[in-house]
């Protein structure tokens, strides 16, 4: 905990500092703020677990981000924290009480710095960097790099920990190796002409970075290599092209192989190494009312990069996008279609996915707008030894008329949106199909008053759920009213809902929601910002013990200073 | 001098016998499909030596991958095989020494495979072992043979709410309905599926957001690839008030940290009043097997966690246009 104070303090110090400079030649923008976030929850009976914690008890998040500019350096900074780990999946999950170092790299926090001087830019602390698709981009490394762009050319380099090593503890974290990373790029680019670069990504886990391994998972390096190509050619057309081969070690604890070549200086071949490839490609017009694109996407099976950690291999996408806007402007229409391959390597168990999304949206006159979409979802696959292979395939279709009218005084919309869905999943040993049919209808109405500043909203949902044996329905009526006060130096806004929901013939379940927003605008550079919600939940007699309830408490507050010395 | 003929054929007889060694192998019927993985679980193969009656002979594990018509794909390179001590008690052999893949030759398209991926193809296999001398690879042991079937597992894929869908934030404030594609292939348990939802926070990108946040939703749900949520507002909680500016018209907000709402203005927009606000959620499914651990066969998704998905609550939208590094709009 001190180890954040002082950081605070020093981030407030030096802030103070900064924005006290008042040399003509140096400005300082940006902002800075603290917002605090409690949440309560009292469930009844005592002792009934039925219904689990959705926010962190107490939470405090700080952010400063001032950018001091010189008339050759610009140093922005990018410094935002909070004080309770709150981790629940990756390397820091379950994370308790964190070292200094764990809390520095932990994804939660960020400390950047990314002073600028021309066309050369140093990378310092946390840095998400995107150097491609298919290279790295997802992962956060603590760190030191440059990012150097003289004219056309591109050299970009980045070293750092993305992860610490964290011990196991059983009812604790999962725990981690720390996980060395570097990655680099060399290239050209032209803006909206052309760009070539070859990307260079990779990371190493240190296995003596802690003493209680982490169960199940294993020291690993990887790197990948990658060129990208991008062209503009003329009348809008374009083509976006990226190969990519990886090295992925599994278990870096496993012998390493005279058979497989290792990837001198860069990696050496264990038995659990794999190499594989990758690849996409775009290509398309892009104009003011017309655009048109073909995708496609492939991941060898053994493709694998420290980048992007959830990467999902052995697939190939193809998709087709389309928008275009027609009749003045008044329908516009967005469009894809195509298709998703898994398992594209293992012929037997390869599982084929269809994918379709229309949306249409016309402005009929000047009182009616109909929006119109679509999308299926197909996936099928064998099944192993099972005699019918999987099928699920889920079917979307909503319409959404609009109707508005205005008279001297105030103007109304009303709104009618009707969603229908079906999923039919079949049953790999029987052959049965079942189908699970949703339909939801959702009426808006907004007043808007010419003379008062009052904005309410009226809204009422009903919700309907079938599958064999299983019906479940809901109904909720809301309401919200928003409105200024102070001299529109505070905006007020208030929500009430009310749902009825039902399980079968089980008796209704009833749910009241109260929320509030009070934003008040207390200077011209300084926010205060508040929200506080209520949520009363009672069963009825579908789960034990029968009239279990808990009220759910939410209340978030929050200072923002904006400042900027030019003003 | 045909008795003693026959006296030392049977005494040369008898001495043969004995010199062979006991075994027993024991292999799952559906091991994973990673090689490597076999290594990191003792229970997916166990080879016992029982040594000869008074013998303690020295051998090498010979082992054969074959397919079911009998075609050998894999065998041990015995000249480069390790050769073990004979002990007068049993030893117990795991698949780190009956594989090891640093010795393994395989060929063709399977060869090809497993540098790949590290696994073998999906199909019906048979290993064969049997020990044998180190010197002239001379049999000490019969072949004990067991089959097992190879599938490479694939985790989930989440179909809805889909990549970049843009929900109804009233809709939203009450449920959302998650959909998934099962674990292939079939499993013989009912797998359990963890759904989770995580919201993005201003200055987040999504796989940050997941890697750091307390999910919104963490539920639990067996057998099923479909789950309604009943969100009861803590979707739609950011969407409700606006910022607006001096002339009253909505503006980019950029003043709350803890607010995940970011504004979006359409390609075509040539008014302010078509921006607004909007609130990012990214979900995934970590697939679990009957005994609560993950499924994953030692790919990056290890844990059982399939790729994730961004999705959107709000009320209209024309287009979005966002850059998933960074989770900013193009036109920002």
């Amino acid at each position: 905990m001190q180890i954040k104070q002082l950081l605070l303090i020093g981030c407030l110090v030096n802030s103070s500092a900064l924005i006290a400079q008042e040399k003509p030649k140096l400005s300082v923008s940006g902002n800075m703020g603290v917002s605090y976030e409690g949440y309560g929850l009292n469930r009844s009976p005592n002792g009934w677990t039925g219904f689990n914690q959705r926010k962190p008890w107490n939470q405090v998040r700080f952010t400063f981000q001032p950018t001091i500019t010189t008339p050759k350096w610009t140093l922005p900074f990018n410094f935002n924290f909070a004080t309770t780990p709150t981790n629940a999946f990756g390397p820091y999950a379950n994370i308790g009480k964190q070292n200094i170092g764990q809390y520095i790299t932990n994804p939660m926090n960020n400390f950047g710095f990314n002073p600028k001087y021309k066309w050369a830019e140093l990378q310092l602390g946390t840095q998400y960097l995107n150097y491609s698709n298919l290279s790295t981009g997802d992962v956060g490394v603590f760190g030191a790099g440059f990012d150097l762009r003289p004219k056309i050319w591109r050299i970009k380099f980045f070293t750092g920990v993305s992860q610490q090593g964290i011990n196991f503890f059983s009812g604790g974290p999962n725990g981690s190796y720390k996980r060395k990373n570097w990655m680099a790029q060399l290239g050209m680019e032209k803006e909206d002409k052309y760009e070539l670069s070859f990307n260079f990504a990779k990371g190493k886990d240190d296995s003596t970075s802690v003493t209680t391994p982490p169960p199940g998972i294993k020291p690993q390096e990887g790197f990948t290599m990658s060129v990208v190509t991008k062209f503009v050619i003329k009348d809008g057309w374009y083509i976006n092209a990226e190969g990519a081969q990886s090295l992925y070690t599994k278990d870096l604890a496993q012998p390493l192989s005279a058979i497989i070549k290792s990837f001198k200086p860069f990696m050496d071949a264990h038995t659990s190494t794999i190499k594989d490839y990758a690849a996409e490609g775009m290509v398309g017009k892009k104009s003011k009312n017309f655009d048109i694109g073909l995708k496609v996407k492939y991941l060898g099976a053994g493709f694998q990069t420290v980048g992007y950690p959830f990467l999902q291999p052995d697939r190939i996408d193809y998709t087709l996008n389309t928008r275009f806007n027609a009749f003045k402007n008044k329908t516009n229409v967005t469009a894809s279609i195509g298709q998703r391959v898994n398992n594209v390597s293992n012929t037997a168990l390869k599982a084929k996915q269809f994918i379709g999304n229309l949306n249409w949206f016309s402005q009929i006159d000047d009182h009616w707008s109909v929006n119109v979409n679509y999308n299926n979802f197909g996936f099928q696959s064998n099944s192993g030894l099972n005699p019918y292979g999987i099928k699920n395939v889920s079917n979307d279709l909503g319409i959404n008329p609009t109707y508005t009218w205005s008279n001297t005084t105030m103007s109304h919309l009303l709104s009618l949106s009707y969603n229908y869905s079906k999923y039919d999943e079949r049953d790999v040993v029987t052959g049965l199909v079942t189908s699970n049919n949703t339909h939801t209808a959702l009426l808006t109405y907004v007043p808007t008053y010419f003379n008062k500043d009052i904005t309410p909203d009226f809204s009422v949902m009903y919700f309907l759920n079938k599958l064999p044996g299983f019906k479940t329905t809901l109904l909720t009526v809301s309401t919200g009213l928003s409105m200024p006060a102070a001299k529109k130096k505070v905006q007020l806004r208030g929500q009430l809902q009310y749902t009825l929901s039902k399980n079968n013939t089980f008796t209704g379940n009833n749910n009241f929601i109260a929320s509030c927003n009070v934003d008040c605008k207390l200077n011209k550079k300084l926010t205060w910002t508040n929200y506080l919600t209520t949520n009363y939940f009672k069963y009825g007699n579908e789960i034990i013990p029968n009239g279990a309830n808990y009220l759910e408490s939410n209340i978030r507050t929050g200072l923002m200073y904006r400042f900027d010395t030019k003003k | 001098m045909k008795k003693i003929f026959f006296f030392l054929l049977t005494t040369a007889a008898l001495q043969n016998a004995s010199a062979q060694l006991n075994t027993s192998l024991a292999v799952s019927a559906t091991p994973p499909s990673a090689l490597t993985e076999w290594n990191n679980r003792k229970e997916v193969l166990t080879f016992l030596v029982q040594p000869g009656a008074g013998l303690q002979l020295n051998y090498k594990i010979k082992t054969e991958i074959k397919l079911s018509d009998g075609t050998v794909i894999g065998r041990t390179d015995l000249a480069r095989a390790t050769t073990y001590t004979g002990i007068s008690t049993n030893a117990v052999f795991y698949a780190g020494d009956v594989i090891p893949l640093e010795n393994m030759i395989f060929s063709g398209k399977y060869k090809s495979a497993l540098e790949k991926t590290g696994k073998l193809l999906s199909d019906n296999y048979q290993i064969c072992v049997r020990l044998v001398r180190p010197t002239d690879f001379t049999p000490v042991s019969e072949e004990k043979c067991r089959s097992f079937y190879l599938a490479s597992l694939q985790l989930p894929i989440l179909l809805k709410p889909y990549n970049e869908e843009v929900l109804d934030a009233t809709v939203a404030g009450n449920i959302i309905m998650f959909r998934w594609s099962p674990v292939v292939p079939k499993q013989t348990t009912p797998v359990t599926y963890r759904i989770a939802v995580f919201e993005v926070l201003e200055n987040q990108n999504p796989v940050q957001a997941m890697r750091s946040n307390m999910p919104i939703l963490d539920k639990e749900v067996r057998g099923a690839t479909q789950y309604i949520w009943q969100t009861q507002g803590i979707t739609s909680a950011y969407l409700d008030h606006l910022v607006k500016d001096s002339t009253n018209k909505p503006k980019q907000y950029v003043g709350h940290v803890t607010l995940i709402k970011r504004t979006i203005k359409p390609g075509d927009a040539d008014s302010l009043n078509n921006n607004e606000n909007i609130a990012a959620f990214v979900w995934t499914i970590q697939a679990l097997d009957a005994n609560g651990k993950p499924l994953g066969d030692g790919n990056i998704n290890g844990d059982g966690v399939s790729e994730p998905v961004v999705f959107f609550v709000r009320g209209k939208v024309k287009d979005i246009k966002h850059d998933p590094g960074t989770m900013k709009t193009k036109n920002e």
